[in-house]
């Protein structure tokens, strides 16, 4: 009985036990519940975080992925190296575990050891061109549909560019209003075509325009009317908009795994390199203040103002190279210099192109302003799509885009061009009184293959450019010059990239716009060109990141697009005996007061200064046979 | 003989080796309890120190912990089989999880995104576990007592250790260890309840070699941690600075540091000292009254940067001011400074007043589409050490202020120190003056900063430095004091400087030179 009393005793209090433990649970659980609900709105709202941002959890389980993974690979060296694994952690993050485990990982040995794919799946983008599929019709105009309808006016303008935007401003300042221009692409601007995103707007083409020549007045009145420049200081010295100036820090080159200001070689260079170079300073000096028997400027920007000097003018018959061979300058640092000088201006090497234009190149920046020197330039974030725009605005009515002529047949009272219109799949009959062809010499030659009397000259060189925009979320770099607007990588076969948010004035903005420019200039441009037509979105992505590694270990993850632009002829070259050879004012002349050039192939030199100089010119010679 | 043991669940545990073992056990439960309030306090002081604004942070912390627990003492009921196991096991796992829940939670924050996730999910965790401790023990001393006798020794204890880790925390732990050590500290506590359990009880004869080895590693583990405290400490960037750190956040813009001893509170951006609370009165006295006692007609004052709030307090001083508009860059900043209690209290919650409005944006962009005019612009922007900020300090930007200036207005500008940076601080003097303002430069000493520079603009001359009242109170800024900071002795007296532009930024370039022999 003790024992049967004891059980039951025992179970209840068993049963007691349960309920207390219940009451217990129950009060914990509602103190729990109190507290709990302000921590469920938190966690709600942590929920609510995740969900609209689900890539930054994910974010965070790859920091600690890539916490074990990095300890991991630190305390077994011997395990096969990581491939494609890496999780692109947050900067701080690969500060602090070690930059060279990133480097290692990213080196682009196992770039491209990694499934394409993998490591570069992150980054979209496109590959972009002038309208080359427009423009090859060019080719074929038999297969264009016949005019379906017929538009009159008294000028035509042939070319959207620099020269003929320039061209139909100059036009319609003189009170020539019946002006109509036809515009292959879809915006005008030519090779200072531009792009935007959320992000900035970014250049296609060029970029930048050096403090013009004060004698240049065409120029100074544009960018005043522009606002590039605001006024004039007492001295009639130019007051320039100081957000168009470049902004500090301005040019840097990655050398022996440094950034050092500026882009000639200095850092870890050898004194008999750098005495070359003073020499070479030297004499390009010499030549910038040196006037010929004329009583000209040796060189001058346009460069038909330069001075008919034949001690100048013979610099032209032989290579640059040649010449800095003769001159005795062989260091590799300075030719690397002048070679990359080369190739961004002209898009061509010192071999390819003449002493003369080599040496016009440093010569003839003569600019000064109130708050600028010849060494200063004026960029915008656009690059020279700005000016292009401007240009375009102050005489914005009469302009067809997506339209290409094909067609120019010369008629008593002027001419007949058969524009197709690419979007409706149309073609118009133009019949112009007068036209003005402001078109590349290979275009111009093939419009006016029915036309007598041009003459029989072989078109310039035109070396492919490959031009490419990276948004960029930071850019992991070695010690050194931090970014700057001009960024150079010495040895390199590109010539580097612009920071296209150097003229934001806003702080801490991570991610940024870089343009990378890239001459192709290792074959002939024919068959550079083709090749690079046959290059694939990937493959240039995976060249160009390579590229950008070796200076930037670990910028691939940092990469979030990437457009690339393949401009099949990027800028006229001046090759030895093209620029005061017999040719070029041939090419420029009129024809029988009915035809007139300008485009800066016709300069020979392809900078905005020429273009802009050539389109007036035209519009000049057009006016005077009027 | 497992067999046999485990089909006992309910039963007394055979043969206890003495008496004195039920009291071992109650021991533990003091120390468990101690352990668990311990954890508790760890996470809620984490929070707050890391996410600031205590009063929240410990109050859902607690919260969440105590349902947790309620939720670890539910499942208990699931617990079957060899209690005595159960707890060791039990104990270990407690100590591991929640010893290391100080460190995890250092080095997390300083990565994750959504910490607070982290956090919640680390004190769930905990307080499930030890939820299952009291429930468990209860279940294993069952048979030793009457039912009321064990209900009021086991609570007992557990309100004794909850006392006394609600007083060592503040007293001891957290000035002597700090909360890494402390945490770790409790951990091996937790490991080593089960280890005394495991070698007093006869019954875990079975397991006892497989759980020894468990209670090494972890006791291993958790005195590593302790050995390399600072190292984790020093991951966690905190030992980078002299006095404890309480905050720690990285924003979108910069990091955010407060640190405190006994007699102040720091705040570092990016390394760099903003503030010390013992004596920022004598820097925001300096900056804002100079220029605020000439303008006694002043209506709208705009502060660019300043998210402290610490520039507004005094402003407010000034009943006549209508409207202060403070642009800062850093949300995290102004939000850490509207929120935070101890900041709150040192800025006497300026940036809560009716008649401030904070704007979270870029100030030169701000200034280059604002179209309103202010009779005062406070300048106070972190030091020009690189090329984005140095921006703020160039021609361009102080022409965009001109266009805000109301007729007769101010600005003043932090300029760095004249004594340590001189070239720096005439830079931006001869700059303003570049820009077309009269300029009056002026210093003070800072003791926390050193000698420190303003530069104060207008469009005239006519400032005066006893032009007005001053507000009352004030701890610094008397008219004689004004006369004072007006006087450049030889070391920082005028030097020539160029002018700073956005295409030649000379101030960068001048910091650099200034600061360098400084900071090598």
């Amino acid at each position: 009985m003790p024992n049967g009393f004891q059980a039951v005793r025992k179970r209840f209090r068993g049963v007691r036990n349960d309920f207390r433990g219940v009451r217990n649970d129950f009060q914990n659980g509602r103190n729990g519940f109190r507290g709990g609900r302000n921590d469920f709105r938190d966690v709600r709202n942590d929920f609510r975080t995740v969900r609209s941002g689900f890539r930054t959890v994910r974010n965070d389980f790859r920091i600690t992925a890539d916490l074990y993974y990095g300890l991991a690979f630190l305390l077994m060296p011997d395990s096969p190296a990581p491939q494609c694994t890496f999780m692109p952690g947050r900067r701080e993050f690969l500060g602090r575990t070690g930059v060279g485990v990133a480097g290692l990982l990213l080196s682009p040995a196992l770039l491209e050891s990694c499934a394409p794919a993998s490591s570069r799946a992150h980054i979209r983008g496109s590959l972009r061109g002038a309208n080359k599929a427009t423009g090859h019709r060019l080719w074929h105009p038999d297969k264009l549909p016949a005019p379906t309808s017929t538009r009159q006016t008294d000028v035509l303008i042939i070319g959207g560019g620099v020269a003929g935007l320039s061209a139909k401003r100059w036009l319609h300042r003189h009170g020539h209003h019946d002006v109509l221009l036809l515009e292959l692409d879809q915006h005008t601007g030519g090779n200072s075509a531009s792009g935007q995103n959320e992000v900035s707007a970014y250049p296609w083409g060029a970029h930048y325009l050096p403090v013009p020549d004060n004698r240049n007045q065409e120029l100074l009145d544009f960018l005043r009317e522009a606002g590039t420049i605001t006024g004039f200081d007492a001295a009639g010295l130019p007051i320039y908009n100081d957000y168009h100036l470049c902004h500090d820090p301005e040019e840097r080159l990655h050398i022996h795994g440094h950034w050092q200001n500026g882009l000639v070689p200095e850092l870890g260079v050898p004194a008999e390199d750098r005495s070359q170079i003073a020499r070479f300073f030297a004499l390009i000096e010499d030549f910038r203040q040196a006037k010929g028997a004329d009583g000209r400027d040796a060189f001058r920007i346009p460069l038909d103002e330069s001075s008919s000097d034949p001690r100048f003018r013979e610099l032209d018959h032989l290579s640059f190279a040649t010449y800095l061979d003769q001159q005795e300058f062989t260091s590799d640092y300075l030719r690397w210099y002048l070679d990359y000088c080369c190739k961004d201006d002209y898009g061509a090497r010192a071999r390819d192109v003449s002493a003369w234009a080599g040496i016009h190149y440093f010569a003839a920046r003569k600019g000064r302003g109130h708050n600028a020197s010849g060494a200063d330039v004026l960029t915008w974030p656009q690059g020279n799509g700005f000016l292009a725009d401007n240009l375009r605005r102050q005489a914005a009515a009469g302009i067809l885009a997506n339209t290409l002529a094909y067609r120019v047949q010369e008629t008593p009272s002027g001419a007949t061009v058969l524009a197709y219109h690419a979007d409706k799949g149309t073609t118009t009959r133009i019949d112009a009184r007068r036209v003005l062809l402001a078109t590349p010499q290979f275009v111009t030659r093939r419009l006016l293959k029915d036309v007598p009397g041009r003459p029989a000259v072989a078109p310039p060189f035109h070396a492919p450019w490959v031009v490419a925009n990276l948004t960029i979320d930071g850019l992991p770099q070695g010690p050194g010059q931090p970014l700057s607007w001009d960024n150079v990588l010495y040895g390199s076969a590109s010539v580097g990239y612009v920071n296209a948010n150097q003229q934001d004035v806003r702080q801490g903005t991570q991610q940024k716009v870089v343009t990378f420019y890239w001459p192709l200039t290792e074959a002939p441009p024919d068959q550079a060109r083709r090749q690079a037509y046959r290059t694939s979105y990937d493959e240039w992505v995976t060249q160009i990141l390579a590229e950008l590694e070796t200076a930037h270990p670990g910028i691939t993850p940092r990469v979030q697009r990437a457009d690339v632009w393949v401009w099949g002829h990027g800028m006229v070259a001046p090759t030895p005996g093209f620029l005061w050879g017999p040719d070029r004012p041939r090419l420029a002349a009129p024809l029988r007061n009915t035809f007139f050039f300008a485009h800066s192939d016709l300069s020979g030199i392809s900078i905005f200064e020429e273009a802009f100089y050539q389109g007036i010119r035209a519009a000049r010679q057009l006016l005077d046979a009027s | 003989m497992g067999n046999a043991l485990e089909e006992a669940p309910v039963r007394r545990p055979a043969a206890p080796a003495a008496d004195h073992l039920p009291a071992l056990l109650l021991g533990s439960v003091f120390v468990i309890a101690t352990c668990g309030l311990i954890y508790e306090l760890i996470a809620g002081t984490l929070a707050s120190y890391l996410l600031g604004d205590s009063v929240t942070q410990f109050s859902t912390i607690i919260g969440a912990y105590l349902f947790s627990m309620g939720i670890g003492s539910w499942l208990s009921r699931y617990l079957g089989g060899p209690l005595l196991k159960w707890f060791i096991r039990l104990e270990i796992l407690v100590g591991i999880v929640g010893g290391f829940s100080a460190p995890l939670l250092f080095v997390l924050f300083e990565y994750v995104t959504s910490f607070r996730l982290m956090l919640y999910t680390l004190v769930g965790l905990t307080g499930v576990l030890v939820g299952l401790e009291i429930p468990l023990l209860m279940r294993i001393l069952e048979n030793r007592y009457e039912f009321k006798d064990l209900v009021s020794r086991v609570f007992t204890f557990d309100y004794i250790g909850a006392l006394l880790a609600s007083l060592i925390f503040p007293l001891v732990l957290v000035p002597q260890l700090g909360l890494i050590r402390t945490s770790l500290f409790f951990g091996a506590l937790n490991v080593v309840v089960a280890a005394v359990a495991l070698y007093r009880f006869r019954e875990t004869r079975t397991y006892r070699r497989r759980f020894s080895s468990g209670i090494v590693v972890a006791l291993l583990a958790l005195s590593v941690g302790f050995a390399y405290a600072n190292r984790i400490m020093t991951y966690t960037e905190t030992l980078a600075f002299q006095d404890q750190v309480i905050y720690a956040k990285s924003t979108l813009y910069q990091r955010i540091v407060l640190t405190k001893n006994d007699r102040e509170l720091r705040l570092f951006l990016n390394g760099n000292l903003q503030f010390s609370s013992a004596d920022e009165y004598r820097y925001h006295e300096a900056l804002v009254h100079p220029a605020m006692q000439a303008l006694p007609r002043a209506r709208r004052v705009l502060v660019l940067g300043g998210g402290d709030g610490l520039a507004v307090r005094e402003l407010l001083k000034y009943p006549q001011l209508r409207q202060i508009r403070l642009v800062d860059l850093d949300a995290g900043m102004t939000h850490l400074f509207q929120h935070n209690e101890m900041l709150l209290k040192l800025n006497q919650g300026a940036l809560l007043n009716p008649k401030v409005q904070v704007i979270n944006g870029d100030a030169y962009q701000w200034v280059r589409h604002d179209t309103t005019r202010y009779d005062l612009l406070v300048i106070d922007f972190p030091d020009p050490a690189n090329y984005s900020i140095g921006k703020l300090y160039s021609t361009s930007f102080y022409r965009e202020l001109d266009k805000l200036l109301a007729p007769g207005g101010l600005m003043v500008v932090q300029s760095t120190s004249p004594y340590v940076a001189r070239q720096s601080f005439w830079c931006i003097s001869h700059t303003l003056a570049a820009a077309g303002f009269h300029t009056i430069p002026y210093h003070t000493y800072v003791p926390s900063f050193g000698e420190w520079g303003y530069v104060l603009a207008g469009r005239n001359g006519h400032w005066r430095g006893d032009a007005g009242p001053l507000p009352q109170g004030l701890r610094y800024v008397t008219p004689a004091t004004m006369r004072e900071m007006l006087h450049f002795p030889p070391d920082m007296a005028e030097v020539p400087t160029d002018i700073n532009q956005l295409n030649n930024q000379v101030l960068v370039r001048y910091f650099e030179d200034d600061w360098g022999p400084y900071t090598h």
